[in-house]
């Protein structure tokens, strides 16, 4: 996403992680660039904040957390080795735990970029469920109508799409949807919105959406790979 | 061991309240003991389809608020010793009662009961969540309209997310001839989308209207199509096999439902 601050998805939910040392003023500044941008993916959204080494007070973590929620993202938990910032995030509600041990693989590891790292799941989603994920979504299962994937790479459903899915929700034009059975209620890619007129219950082949010429097209998958 | 059993819907009008008494009625004719138990606080029902309403002393939270013993405030059926009614208190609202509270009062119930079922509000607030929160399985009521099963989709992720388990479905008002029609889903296109386990199908009964106005279960009326599904729904409670009831005018669906739920019964 930028250097100073990432963005991560995993299974336990998205984890935002800021830079250790960076000028923290500079670090919101950024931060509210981000949202503003990426409004799409981050509206809504649920996320553990990983703030490493840094320590904050009360007063700067309660800015941080009005900020966030004026671009409707909840911050749940906050993981930080600084005990005060830990204090301060009991102060006001949140959990608060040390950094995983996992949270930084060891130095000369190879680096994913985080936009790859894919997500899959074995599940129905339901309405109401929404999944966020900064890579790739996999779901093998149905996505029923009311039920949402975002994810800020490609999505795959293995099953029937009747509900919302955004794809490159980072800004990702190249990323793409696919699905058994497409029939869902809106699909976006990075920001092209597409509605899907309401189609008969014939046979249906597995399709795949993308970009093409600035609007969102869908083709068979036969179509596609050739 | 009793096992308390929440009837729910997440859309309102369904048939959740008529589900609750008739299934309660026809376990109690089997021969278990039965408590139903009113969670809808603030608009109470179940005692005026059950007709019990003019016996009301004490209620639930009279209970939980410890002016009536729990005794005192059970209701015995008109006809079937062995049926009582927990009733809602009508004055008060949702937020009347705890979690705790509810999770203490289910488990009082248990120890005197076979089946202890639950009826609860509409929604997916609190009077939902209380209702499902001392439940050790949850049956999801919904009518084949889109709206209906798009809540019971929702519901069913809550209920999931709530770890109890995946819950049942039980279809109410099915019109045949509609669906014949194609102009009203069908049970398949219900079971399709909400991938869970069906156990009754429930036929559009006018005999509901009366039964519910008078006060009394339909499984009583053994010419009501509905009174008998309910019947069959609370032998499948009971662990028993029993086929899904002919439709009328359809019979290759019904074929088709031996084939694919009649052996999942458990």
């Amino acid at each position: 996403m930028s250097d100073l601050i990432s963005i991560k998805g995993g299974r336990d939910g998205l984890r935002m992680r800021f830079d250790d040392t960076a000028d923290w003023p500079a670090l919101l500044v950024q931060l509210e660039q981000q949202l503003t941008q990426n409004q799409a993916f981050f509206n809504g959204a649920r996320l553990t904040l990983e703030l490493g080494e840094r320590s904050l007070d009360e007063i700067q973590l309660s800015e941080l957390l009005n900020l966030l929620q004026h671009h409707g993202v909840v911050a749940d938990a906050l993981s930080a080795n600084a005990r005060e910032a830990r204090n301060a995030a009991r102060a006001i509600g949140i959990t608060a735990r040390p950094l995983p041990r996992y949270a930084d693989p060891p130095p000369g590891t190879p680096s994913v970029a985080p936009e790859s790292e894919a997500l899959l799941l074995t599940r129905t989603v339901r309405s109401g469920q929404v999944l966020r994920h900064s890579g790739h979504i996999t779901l093998i299962g149905d996505l029923n109508p009311g039920g949402e994937l975002i994810a800020g790479g490609s999505v795959i459903v293995w099953g029937r799409l009747r509900g919302f899915v955004h794809a490159g929700a980072l800004g990702n034009a190249e990323a793409v949807i696919c699905g058994l059975e497409l029939s869902p209620t809106q699909l976006r890619i990075a920001d092209q919105i597409a509605t899907t007129p309401p189609r008969g219950n014939g046979p249906h082949v597995p399709e795949v959406a993308r970009i093409e010429h600035n609007q969102i097209v869908v083709e068979s998958w036969e179509n596609y790979k050739r | 061991m009793a096992r308390v059993i929440t009837i729910t819907s997440g859309k309102g009008g369904v048939g959740k309240t008529t589900t609750t008494a008739n299934l309660g009625t026809a376990l109690a004719m089997r021969g278990a003991r039965v408590a139903v138990m009113d969670a809808d606080i603030g608009l109470r029902n179940l005692d005026v389809v059950m007709g019990l309403e003019n016996r009301i002393v004490y209620d639930l939270v009279d209970v939980v608020e410890g002016r009536a013993r729990l005794r005192q405030a059970l209701i015995k059926d008109k006809r079937l010793p062995e049926l009582c009614l927990l009733p809602a208190a009508q004055t008060r609202d949702k937020d009347a009662v705890s979690p705790e509270q509810m999770v203490y009062l289910t488990n009082q119930l248990r120890t005197e009961f076979d089946f202890v079922l639950i009826d609860s509000p509409a929604g997916i607030e609190g009077g939902f969540r209380n209702a499902i929160v001392g439940a050790d399985e949850v049956i999801i009521v919904t009518t084949p309209e889109v709206s209906a099963v798009r809540d019971a989709d929702r519901i069913v992720g809550l209920v999931e997310a709530a770890e109890k388990g995946t819950p049942s479905l039980i279809v109410n008002r099915i019109k045949p001839r509609l669906v014949n029609r194609g102009e009203m889903l069908s049970v398949e296109d219900v079971i399709e989308l909400l991938a869970i386990n069906l156990l009754g199908i429930v036929p559009d009964d006018e005999a509901i209207v009366t039964s519910t106005n008078r006060g009394e279960a339909a499984v009583y009326d053994q010419h009501s199509l509905a009174g008998r599904a309910f019947l069959n729904i609370a032998r499948r409670l009971n662990g028993e096999e029993v086929p899904f009831l002919p439709l009328q005018d359809q019979p290759g669906v019904l074929e088709r439902f031996f084939g694919i739920f009649g052996r999942r019964r458990t």
